[in-house]
């Protein structure tokens, strides 16, 4: 048990009458990369956000690195420390710098001083590739710059876990291989990621498990040979033609 | 080169002055009523206006003309109201106390937790003692002898002081996640502001006395700046309620994401945003909140409004009103226009952050 950085066990997830999650059963081990895919609104992103409690779960459980996800506030903000969190929208504060951004919560909940969190903060934005950006607004930046930031700002937390929730979706298709690489690199270093995303070239080069969902049930697992060459299930196959009939 | 831009202005008051005769007869009319105004005005205020002190029967034999030797005479009544009159270097220093601090509570250096806060108390304390006295070999002058500017200084300042956290907090109780207290809120907030602001200082004024234990009442005038500060924190609550709904939903989760706690959150990524968003409307609260503290006269308080009243209220110079608002009406044009530009000078620098 406690080797996984992510245990769900028979979860489920009701928005008023409507069950989003069906009794999800999913496990992250420590160090491993998962893609989860799926049609809109299959659930995908609704999972990765219950991992962090930006969603709340009905019934069934979820652990964190062996915290129990429960009503009680501290394993809550333990949680969110330990899993940091990429969005579509990338959310950074518009009214902070990009420094203010990455130092922001290492200095308030990580209690860093202000020079350790600077110093920390520029070598993840150097890592990310903008440390040049490091005092301008988010305003002032690409997209693909500003999701650069959003993982940066993440990582500044130091945390076990990453949560990516599509985070090339907002972006211009000229935008995305920047992001990419990031994530690439990240994984390379044994960063433990569940990534919600539709760029299967990624799946296919770092995830060591696709995972595909549909009307709020994981369908089919499978490392990403075998899921993208021999997928077993007839949802998948119809929806990996749609995705590959575009690509 | 000149001749170019000439013509172009030319051009330009032709093009849309001129267009037609219709159009060129209401320029020409407009533009001779202007003049015929403009002239009138000066001709009154300065060409045929009486100057210097004490020159009140020289004033009213000569009646085409402004008497601004009310001003230069009747103006420590104005300024000052009932306070003792040769007490008033003290009513004039508390005031410029709190203008000193109003002043560098709005300079950027002094926007922290920590100073703001200390000004802000030492402020209060300094116009306290000096208006108030008893102290440090100061004769005592009890509140009901405040009065004129340095009392309407003060009511402003307290009730934007008081009302401002309430505001806050207001905002806060409004979008609580458990209904029964967001409900709540919401009704005593639409309940405070469907009530005139008049009937709200009487009840503080006046009725609360009855109601509450000896030792709660206080002076009326605290009682009616807590009732003008809750009134005021009712609207800026909602103003800062907007200020919140108009940021993007993922600002919170992103924070939540980071393990923010509550006040952190609403701290450091929800209220200076919401501040920012709402800043216009702020501004014009405190507008509105600055010329209603004239209100207060209907409940015996010596505002400068009724200290230019009373100036103006003596037989040998009962004919000076009309020079008497004009100057009450200057002070207040001050105070507000510096606000006004103090709040487009903050949106121009907030500007920079939401590029």
């Amino acid at each position: 048990m406690s080797e996984n950085a992510i245990s769900i066990r028979s979860m489920n997830k009701y928005y008023g009458g409507f069950h989003a999650l069906k009794n999800i059963d999913f496990d992250v081990s420590k160090g491993e990369k998962v893609v989860i895919c799926g049609p809109s609104g299959s659930g995908k992103s609704t999972l990765i956000r219950c991992i962090n409690r930006l969603e709340e779960h009905q019934s069934g459980t979820i652990e964190v690195n062996g915290t129990p996800l429960d009503d009680n506030v501290d394993n809550i903000d333990e949680i969110r420390r330990e899993a940091g969190m990429v969005f579509q929208n990338f959310n950074l504060f518009p009214h902070m710098t990009i420094l203010e951004n990455c130092t922001l919560a290492p200095t308030l909940v990580r209690k860093q001083s202000r020079d350790e969190a600077e110093e920390n903060a520029m070598t993840y934005l150097e890592r990310v590739k903008i440390p040049e950006q490091a005092h301008k607004y988010p305003g002032e930046l690409s997209g693909g710059q500003q999701q650069r930031v959003a993982i940066a700002r993440a990582l500044c937390m130091a945390p076990e876990i990453m949560l990516f929730d599509e985070p090339t979706s907002a972006l211009d298709p000229e935008m995305i291989s920047e992001v990419l690489d990031v994530m690439v690199g990240l994984a390379q270093e044994g960063m433990t990621m569940v990534c919600v995303t539709h760029e299967m070239g990624f799946a296919r080069q770092v995830a060591d498990r696709v995972v595909f969902m549909d009307d709020g049930e994981i369908i089919e697992q499978a490392p990403p040979d075998q899921f993208f060459d021999n997928p077993q299930n007839e949802r998948t196959k119809t929806f990996l033609s749609l995705i590959v009939g575009h690509q | 080169m000149s001749t170019a831009a000439s013509d172009t202005t030319m051009s330009y008051i032709r093009k849309h002055y001129f267009a037609t005769p219709l159009n060129s007869a209401i320029s020409v009319l407009l533009a001779l009523f202007t003049l015929w105004v403009l002239w009138s005005l000066f001709d009154w205020a300065v060409l045929k206006a009486i100057w210097g002190k004490g020159l009140n029967e020289e004033c009213r034999a000569h009646e085409h003309g402004a008497c601004w030797s009310f001003v230069a005479t009747r103006w420590r009544i104005v300024l000052f109201g009932l306070y003792p009159f040769e007490e008033q270097w003290r009513s004039a220093l508390a005031c410029l106390v709190m203008l000193a601090v109003a002043v560098l509570s709005c300079m950027p250096a002094f926007w922290s937790a920590k100073r703001l806060p200390i000004l802000w108390v030492l402020g209060f304390a300094t116009f306290f003692v000096l208006m108030r006295g008893g102290v440090f070999g100061l004769t005592e002058v009890t509140e009901r002898d405040w009065g004129g500017l340095s009392l309407t200084v003060f009511i402003f300042a307290a009730v934007c002081l008081l009302g401002m956290p309430l505001a806050i907090i207001f905002a806060l109780l409004r979008r609580s996640e458990l209904p029964w207290i967001a409900k709540t809120m919401a009704l005593v907030i639409d309940v405070i502001r469907s009530l005139p602001l008049l009937s709200i200082m009487f009840t503080f004024a006046i009725v609360l006395p009855f109601v509450l234990p000896d030792w709660a009442i206080g002076d009326k005038l605290y009682r009616v700046i807590v009732g003008y500060a809750i009134f005021f924190a009712c609207y800026q609550a909602e103003i800062i309620r907007g200020g919140m709904q108009a940021l993007l939903m993922g600002q919170e989760e992103a924070a939540k994401a980071l393990g923010m706690g509550y006040w952190h959150r609403i701290g450091y990524i929800i209220l200076p945003q919401a501040f920012r968003n709402a800043l216009p409307p702020t501004i014009n609260q405190f507008v509105i909140t600055f010329k209603e503290t004239s209100l207060v006269t209907i409940i015996g308080f010596f505002d400068i409004l009724a200290s230019g009243r009373a100036a103006a209220g003596t037989a040998d110079w009962s004919f000076a009103t009309i020079e008497m608002y004009l100057f009450v009406g200057f002070l207040f044009f001050i105070f507000v226009f510096c606000l006004s530009r103090y709040g487009a000078y903050l949106e121009r620098r907030m500007a920079v952050g939401s590029r």
